[in-house]
């Protein structure tokens, strides 16, 4: 083939890179400076770890936010995991293309007007309640249950869900959908029941790309702004929310305290980042 | 141990106008090795598929040891598929992939450990429980794949083109293996090839399958060398079939001109000089290849396909021959 | 029975899967629509004329869909000769590469959103559009690559090679071959920039701060207050564009999306 020396995939990989690596790396630095109130939007100062001690202290609301965001993630995840799991295995036995475009729809819906979506659904006058008002179950609008806009993140939760489902499922089908008939031909001819299968064949063969998919969604939704926001109270918040709250406070101590939050979630995705990509790697 | 009878089955599919088996019918003693052979597409998956239970027929049916099984789970009939790829399950090591068939019948691990153990001594590849699949090679998937399907001791063992995608020479082995294993455990077998040598290395019997029906079944031998029917001769390699007239003068046969006769090619001699028996011709091709010498030679209207081992004379395009058809290898055969 | 089964609950599944379309339309096409009616009885086009001549709303859906355009092409641009090493070479520091380029997908958009808002008031980047631009890139450049990455994976050199035996010019054998054949890859590509960078709500929130206002943002707030009627307006008025997507690229998303997802 061309010889090329060593050097020139690289100078292609450079716009790309540069713009990536520079602006996550300024991006980093002011994040972790802001922090350490070392620099601010204002000026310079002192390094400082004040900002650090507040947050991480006993009766800071990081802890109650810290919490709260674990509840709705491994929560919403779980669910939707179980959900995903029979959906993908009843999906699979038949081959419809109408399937996966229903659940693409889905997906092509972001997750701010899901969440919006429920709240028309699920408020209190909303059309949920007036069903139910309807059919005599309540009087006025505020003897509905809270479901969203609540204490639990019940709200939050379920729009995680509504979207998450989709997404794993697909991912399950498309392991499903490439080789599995075969084994599940081959195990029935060796003898095995229906269940069995199920337990033997079809779960051990999804179970990696579930847990890859289900580390995924737990990140995305332990750091996503948007549906706590826009469905959560006041107490608890969701971590994120909890952050930019502080970040857009004009006080600097909240702002460098927001930082630290914001950090402090990188830090936890990270994690579950590199936890599935050694269990990926395990797998091979 | 189990003697299968197959009556009349017949199955169409419903987007093709003729249907894939017609009236098939077919006998497998116990402990047989029967061969399905016949050209892709005739019919021979879909009879396997039948007898899975994967699908079901139109009429006919399949028995047992004398009971129908038509109406008995795909999972509970005993009858046990090994296919043209392993599909060993790849999230399984080599013992638990063998070790399936028992695992599903709830039986304890320790006699799961020692009939796997005794299957792998069987296949000839002892010590290799722990191997991932994806560390087999060809041959090696295939007879784990072949250990699988035995541990269970299944009443029939199907075989679909298990050699098709192997390399000749583990090919060869393969098929001795097979042979040797089945004759040991003394399974019920019927397998599918498009291979005529294949067929030929490792059945009792061979069944020769031409649209959905069975054309001829018999031992290997005497299909090759007495085949009864044209259908079946063709099969077999013989592309040479002469009418009673057309016989050379001081030949015997000539008496019984309303018969068809057929030689195969590796008896039919070609040489420089005539004889009485011989008739004259030339030469169209001359192809060497290694152990033998294949001609073509125009003999009147028809065309004459010869092998004869090595040494044998090579001769030119377009040289005058004779063509010798010995009385003792000539075949009646049936239009 | 038991395809009757099957059939109600794949009818049920797919209803679900409709249904937040199905009431923002009631919302928004109705009028006086109030508890406890369980469904509209006035159908009205006004409120949702009166959402699109609200110049706010137009204004923000432009500058969503500009700002949405220039990220795409930036994207494009960028990724072409990226995804083109990725896909055909094999070099040392390649898997290096790949992990350094998703690093956006795994950091979280409020970090670095939080991080760009210093540095980009720092150097007067806030509250423009260019920085709102700049920082949509970050998110959907991973896909791009990617996208196109695999489109040149299945790629065979030997077309341009062809091209130039023919006595092409680079310029030409880029725009007339490659391009031409990566044309299915490059359009679902730019789609999918589009429309990462048209639903984009956090990024802009921190980076445009209050002076780049694009749909989401007015729908985010609109959500925070209360009418139902405009709250479906703007979401009809938000997911018209992906829809729009999907179903142009319904097929070819299988595939790459598929793809896409088990990247990670």
């Amino acid at each position: 083939m061309r010889d090329k020396s060593i050097f020139t995939p690289w100078i292609s990989l450079a716009p790309a890179l540069t713009v990536i690596l520079v602006m996550l790396g300024a991006s980093l630095f002011y994040a972790i400076a802001e922090s350490l109130g070392f620099i601010s939007v204002i000026g310079q100062g002192d390094i400082s770890f004040s900002a650090y001690r507040a947050t991480l202290a006993a009766d800071s609301e990081f802890w109650v936010s810290l919490g709260f965001s674990l509840w709705i993630s491994i929560t919403s995840t779980f669910i939707s995991s179980v959900i995903a799991l029979a959906l993908a295995v009843w999906l699979s036995s038949r081959n419809k293309e109408s399937d996966t475009l229903a659940l693409n729809w889905n997906l092509a819906f972001p997750h701010l007007v899901f969440a919006i979506a429920l709240l028309l659904f699920l408020s209190q006058s909303g059309l949920f309640a007036r069903w139910a008002a309807s059919l005599g179950l309540i009087a006025a609008p505020d003897q509905f249950p809270i479901l969203v806009r609540d204490r639990f993140g019940i709200g939050i939760i379920l729009s995680y869900i509504g979207k998450e489902v989709p997404f794993l499922t697909l991912i399950l089908l498309s392991v499903l959908r490439s080789q599995s008939i075969r084994y599940d031909v081959v195990a029935e001819n060796l003898g095995a029941s229906h269940w069995q299968r199920l337990r033997y064949v079809t779960i051990p063969q999804v179970l990696p790309a579930l847990l890859a998919g289900d580390l995924l969604v737990f990140g995305f939704i332990f750091s996503s702004y948007e549906v706590p926001a826009l469905l959560g109270v006041g107490y608890p918040r969701a971590l994120p929310v909890l952050a930019l709250r502080f970040f857009l406070d004009p006080d600097l101590r909240a702002r460098s305290e927001g930082m630290v939050i914001s950090l402090i979630i990188t830090l936890i995705v990270i994690l579950v980042a590199v936890i599935s990509l050694r269990i990926g790697e395990r797998q091979e | 141990m189990t003697t299968v009878n197959i009556n009349s089955l017949n199955k169409t599919y419903p987007n093709q106008p003729a249907p894939v088996l017609k009236d098939f019918s077919l006998s497998i003693n116990d402990g047989e090795m029967v061969a399905l052979l016949g050209p892709s597409g005739m019919g021979k998956s879909t009879l396997l598929k039948l007898i899975t239970g994967i699908e079901r027929p139109d009429s006919g049916d399949i028995q047992f040891d004398g009971s129908s099984i038509l109406n008995v789970d795909p999972n509970k009939r005993g009858a046990v598929l090994m296919f043209q790829k392993s599909y060993l399950f790849p999230f399984l090591t080599v013992e638990d992939n063998i070790g399936f068939g028992l695992k599903v019948q709830r039986a304890s691990p320790e006699t799961i450990r020692g009939e796997v153990k005794r299957m792998l001594d069987l296949i000839g590849l002892p010590g290799i429980e722990k191997r991932k699949v994806g560390q087999l090679s060809g041959g090696e998937g295939q007879r784990v794949a072949l250990a699988r399907a035995l541990v269970t001791n299944p009443k029939l063992l199907l075989l679909d083109e298990p050699l098709s995608s192997l390399d000749t020479e583990v090919r060869m082995n393969l098929q001795e293996a097979i042979r040797v294993i089945q004759r040991e455990l003394g399974v019920t077998t019927t397998f599918v090839t498009h291979d005529l040598g294949e067929a030929m290395a490792m059945s009792d019997r061979m069944a020769l399958l031409l649209n959905g029906e069975i054309v001829a079944l018999d031992k290997p031998e005497t299909l090759f060398h007495r085949p009864r029917s044209m259908a079946a001769a063709k099969f077999m390699g013989v592309s040479t079939f002469l009418n009673g007239d057309q016989l050379p003068v001081k030949c015997e046969a000539r008496s019984l001109s309303q018969k068809l006769f057929a030689i195969r090619p590796e008896h039919i001699r070609v040489q420089k000089d005539g004889c009485e028996q011989s008739l004259q011709g030339v030469v169209s091709d001359c192809v060497f290849r290694g152990e033998y010498v294949e001609y073509q030679v125009a003999v009147g209207e028809m065309s004459v396909r010869a092998r004869m081992p090595m040494p044998a004379q090579m001769f030119s395009h377009g040289e005058q021959v004779h063509v010798r058809f010995p009385a003792e290898y000539l075949f009646e055969v049936q239009n | 029975m038991k395809r009757i089964a099957s059939y109600a609950l794949r009818m049920i599944l797919y209803f679900i899967l409709v249904a937040p379309l199905l009431l923002f339309i009631a919302y928004a096409f109705s009028t006086r629509w109030f508890f406890p009616q369980p469904f509209p009885i006035e159908w009205t086009l006004t409120t949702f004329q009166r959402a699109i001549d609200d110049s706010r709303t137009l204004s923000s859906m432009a500058q969503g869909i500009w700002i949405a355009v220039l990220v795409s092409l930036l994207s494009l641009i960028l990724a072409l000769p990226t995804a083109r090493v990725l896909g055909l070479r094999k070099f040392r520091g390649r898997q290096l590469a790949w992990l350094l380029l998703f690093l956006p997908t795994v950091i979280p958009p409020l970090a670095i959103g939080m991080g760009l808002n210093i540095l980009f008031l720092r150097i007067g980047l806030a509250g423009t559009i260019a920085g709102v631009v700049l920082a949509h890139i970050i998110p959907t450049l991973p896909y791009t690559i990617f996208t196109l990455s695999s489109a040149y994976a299945r790629f065979d050199e030997n077309y341009e090679f062809q091209a130039l035996a023919l006595g092409a010019s680079p310029w030409n054998i880029f725009f007339k071959v490659t391009l031409r054949m990566l044309a299915p890859s490059l359009v679902v590509a730019t789609l999918f920039a589009f429309l990462i960078s048209w639903s984009q709500y956090l990024l802009t929130l921190l980076i445009g701060g209050g002076q780049v206002i694009t749909l989401p943002i007015l729908l985010f707030s609109a959500a925070s207050g209360g009418n139902p009627a405009t709250i479906a307006n703007l979401s009809l008025l938000f997911i018209a564009p992906p829809i729009l997507v999907i179903a142009a690229t319904a097929r070819q998303l299988n595939q790459h999306g598929n793809e896409i997802r088990e990247q990670y």
